[in-house]
């Protein structure tokens, strides 16, 4: 079988939110021919975009599910995965980061690097996967391009460099100028299909000079083929390309293009640099661990003729059966193939498989390393590896953030609590971040998540896809508890009621642990507490961390220490010291000052200057600690860390104070005790809700 | 929460207030180097030893962005707590980061009107109440004697201490009679306080040329660790 792997990219396209990330796919999946008609996100049409095929992203003009699609450029397949923006939806943009081989950071000329952009590229770094930058909107006012790319190398650390100039700005927006070419490039035609090359205007001649000589500089340090002849006057366009692809593949580089996606700018570059400079799967080094192997670290090999290792990386739940989407990192997967999960050793057989488009799928025979395809009616968890029978080997497991956020749902009659348990299912297998349990002492069906909106999603998601109609509670912020001194417990558990008795002693104390959520540490000499009952100890302590006794939040960064008890020789148990155990937690728990976590969001509220007096009042009066403040031209971002608990229904009170003009984004930062005043409310309201039952 | 002693040996303590008492009300200082040799560095110190010393800190930084600055307090933080238990450092840490705030501007942006809007902000909505004011990056230059004294008005209104970066130029060879190089040769009677950075072998030294403070001597010279850009003793 011949398999090109060298004509195979698989990028992903991310950014922060409303920056064009949906607009330029749209854009890309016209000019290669996969769709033949343009949907704006919040068109007039009301179809919207091609990637948007949720009805809850037409209707809020967001992401929600990254989606894929592939096109072909240049004779390359060009695998896409388009991400959602929201960082409520982090999940998916991790897991399209974790599976692709190259990115596309886009940011807004006007914006310029906002707070998600800065979280996106650190996903990005985190899963070491190159990337070119496109400023985008080049045709909006305030449009500057220059600045972004500063911005590019002082707020996200990257060796930034030029590859084009722009040909005008804002309503002038004409073209671009392509600075390894040096030739002026125009979008003529409608739709802007037709490329046009001509000369460098003359009155830009000089400054596109002068940024070649950037862009020569820079790249001429991953060449020395290029230094030289950049030296002797008579570098070449290979020549450049060359390096610059070097560069940005060891990570050193940025190229940076520009235009605007929605006046059909700069798009057919764009997709030529991530041809030239973005990798193709065999570039990238791809790990995995051989489980037969004492798991020992194994580089893939991008070759179909290898056994198959594929990893699972997003589930989704259709009209016919679970889809699974896989990437392929070593050997091919053809149709009637039996493969194995690493996880379960289960054999599975592919039945159908196919390449998706949006919500619209292609069958095909099979696919080759480096391909991302979906598989039909298997029955796994995202993140689990799929190889040939004959080896065993898990590739490593991607970073799923825990819930900060939850709330209890009430479905409002029989029929929509069947629905919604369904529902449920399908959520939590899709995604990893959304979490649902019922509570046993209120018997409410809680759900969790990252953020309002996300929950939010989930909710009408229940009602539109599954008739499950639901009352959502108050939401509510996932405490947590800790303890912030060492304290002794010693404590014996005796019961005797007839028939055998129960008795366990357990001795030691417990301590604040620094990094971790909980540490067992048996220091038990001279047999005080038999070695089989040892384990006990341990799950009695386990038990304990979940339900503090302060809030009834779990218990985090505890080390329990035993190092002495007593057993019976007919009464002793495993129950009796797991008993034994979550007494002497209770005793020490009391006398270690336990004190209740919050999280902390670090929120970045951005909108006209005129209002930060407002906004900085408004974060304030949050419990905010207003870090600082960035104030360009009339454009001000406010950045403070705000305690998620006073967050809720923020962003109505954003709008009315600015008359709509800011907006926000927050993400999770840390846990920090809550203050005194505010954990005395936290705990009467436990307290309270503790009595009711 | 407090830790003066922490201080005391390790930053300019001895330039942030008059001998044996800690400083208050209005005072004007500036720190005068070339590009590259620490201001921002000084500056830092100057902040972190009032916030350490219970004030609260507003640290304007005309041209360099937020993320910048921060990285300077983090650095010079970890200098100075280096020693100190985790657990004290990460409380003292909570602790600068609640009297400290950060405001950045573009340069194009920054004026004495706007540093009025933003105080006027903050104070009059009780978001927070700076005791002192860093300035870094302000354009000497560019503004004369009036627009420098207007800011000194304004500070003294609001009862402020304000430290301030300036830049000089290898090639500017003015000096204002006391020694004051340019570009605050001109506008040097408005400060109180003047330290200058100097690259001498084998590093690079504090000298203090004025200060009315009587804090220092002028005419003393401190030199500076270059690896943490911290005042050494002595």
């Amino acid at each position: 079988m011949k398999w090109n792997i060298d004509k195979v990219r698989n990028i992903g396209i991310s950014a922060h939110i409303d920056s064009g990330k949906t607009t330029l796919t749209e854009r890309i999946l016209y000019y290669t021919q996969r769709i033949h008609a343009i949907h704006e996100v919040r068109g007039k049409d009301g179809v919207g975009a091609t990637m948007d095929s949720m009805d809850l992203e037409k209707e809020r003009g967001i992401t929600i599910q990254s989606a894929a699609t592939y096109c072909s450029w240049q004779d390359h397949t060009v695998n896409i995965i388009d991400t959602p923006g929201h960082v409520d939806f982090t999940i998916e943009v991790e897991r399209a980061l974790r599976v692709l081989d190259g990115a596309v950071l886009i940011l807004c000329s006007v914006g310029g690097v906002q707070s998600q952009s800065i979280t996106v590229n650190r996903q990005m770094t985190r899963y070491k996967v190159p990337r070119i930058v496109f400023i985008n909107k080049c045709d909006r006012t305030g449009a500057n391009p220059g600045r972004v790319a500063r911005q590019v190398r002082e707020k996200l650390g990257l060796n930034a460099v030029m590859m084009q100039l722009p040909i005008g700005l804002e309503s002038d927006l004409n073209g671009v100028i392509d600075l390894v070419k040096m030739k002026a490039i125009y979008f003529d035609g409608d739709q802007g299909e037709t490329i046009r090359y001509d000369e460098i205007p003359a009155d830009l001649l000089a400054e596109a000079e002068a940024r070649r000589e950037e862009l020569l500089d820079a790249a001429s340090m991953f060449s020395d083929e290029l230094m030289e002849a950049a030296l002797e006057g008579t570098p070449t366009e290979e020549m450049i390309i060359a390096a610059v692809r070097q560069g940005t593949l060891a990570l050193e580089l940025a190229p940076v293009l520009v235009g605007s996606a929605y006046k059909n700018k700069g798009v057919q570059p764009l997709l030529d640099a991530v041809i030239n400079y973005l990798p193709a799967p065999a570039d990238i080094e791809n790990t995995a661990l051989d489980m037969a192997n004492d798991e020992q670290e194994f580089t893939v090999v991008p070759d179909p003729e290898k056994p198959l290792i594929s990893l699972a990386f997003k589930l989704e739940d259709g009209r016919y059966g679970q889809l699974t989407y896989v990437r392929t990192y070593q050997g091919a997967m053809k149709k009637g193939d039996t493969i194995v999960n690493s996880r379960t050793g289960k054999k599975v057989k592919i039945g159908r498989l196919v390449r998706m488009h949006a919500n619209e799928m292609e069958e095909i025979e099979q696919a080759g390393p480096g391909d991302i395809v979906a598989l039909f009616g298997i029955d796994c968890a995202s993140g689990d590896t799929f190889t040939s029978p004959e080896v065993s080997m898990s590739m490593s497991s991607m970073h799923v953030p825990e819930p900060v956020i939850s709330l209890a749902i009430i479905p409002v009659d029989n029929k929509s609590q069947g629905n919604m348990s369904k529902a449920l299912n399908r959520f939590t297998k899709e995604d990893p971040t959304f979490k649902t349990f019922v509570d046993p002492e209120t018997n409410e069906t809680i759900i969790s998540g990252m953020g309002e909106l996300h929950l939010d999603v989930y909710i009408e998601r229940m009602k539109r896809e599954y008739m499950a109609e639901v009352e959502a509670g108050r939401p509510r912020v996932a405490y947590r508890e800790t303890i912030t001194r060492r304290a002794e417990f010693n404590y014996i558990h005796k019961k005797q009621t007839g028939g055998s008795g129960q008795f366990g002693r357990v001795a030691g104390y417990m301590e604040p642990l620094e990094e971790g959520e909980y540490e067992f540490v048996d220091k038990i000499v001279g047999g005080a507490i038999p070695r089989e009952f040892i384990s006990s100890c341990d799950k009695g302590f386990t038990k304990s961390l979940q339900k503090g006794t302060l809030a009834g939040a779990p218990v985090t960064g505890v080390r329990c220490v035993i190092n002495d008890g007593a057993a019976h020789a007919v009464d002793s148990s495993d129950v009796a010291f797991q008993l034994a155990a979550v007494g002497a937690f209770k005793e020490g728990y009391l006398k270690a000052r336990p004190v209740i976590m919050e999280p902390i969001m670090k929120v970045a509220a951005e909108g006209p200057s005129e209002f930060q007096g407002a906004v900085m009042g408004s974060l304030n009066q949050r419990r905010g600690i207003i870090i600082g403040t960035t104030e360009e031209s009339n454009y001000t971002v406010v950045e403070a860390e705000v305690p998620l608990a006073e967050m809720f229904g923020y962003s109505t009170v954003l709008r009315s104070l600015t008359q709509g003009k800011a907006e926000f984004t927050m993400e999770f930062s840390a846990y920090k005790p809550v203050p005194k005043s505010v954990a005395e409310d936290v705990i009467k309201a436990y307290q309270e809700e503790k009595n009711k039952k | 929460m407090l830790d003066k002693d922490l201080v005391m040996n390790k930053t300019l303590r001895i330039l942030n207030r008059k001998q044996g008492e800690d400083s208050t009300g209005c005072r004007m200082g500036v720190v005068i180097a070339r590009a590259g040799l620490g201001k921002t560095a000084i500056l830092v110190q100057i902040a972190l030893d009032n916030i350490f010393h219970g004030r609260n800190v507003l640290h304007v930084s005309v041209g360099e962005g937020l993320e910048k600055a921060r990285a300077w307090y983090d650095d010079m933080f970890l200098h100075v707590t280096g020693d100190l238990p985790a657990d004290r450092a990460a409380e003292l840490a909570e602790y600068v980061q609640r009297n400290r705030m950060i405001m950045t501007f573009k340069e194009a942006v920054f004026s004495r009107p706007k540093l009025e809007e933003r105080l006027n902000d903050l104070v009059y909505q009780d978001i927070f109440r700076p005791d002192c004011v860093v300035v870094d990056g302000f354009d000497f230059s560019a503004a004369d004697f009036d627009e420098v004294a207007d800011i000194k008005d304004l500070m003294s209104s609001m009862n402020l201490q304000v430290w301030f970066s300036a830049l000089s130029h290898r090639a500017d060879q003015r000096v204002s009679k006391e020694g004051i190089p340019a570009p605050c040769h001109d506008i040097a009677d408005l400060f109180e306080t003047v330290i200058v950075l100097k690259p001498e072998a084998p590093g690079i030294n504090l000298h203090v040329i004025k200060d009315e403070t009587a804090c220092v001597v002028p005419g003393k010279v401190l030199a500076l660790d270059p690896s943490s850009m911290t005042v050494q003793e002595g």
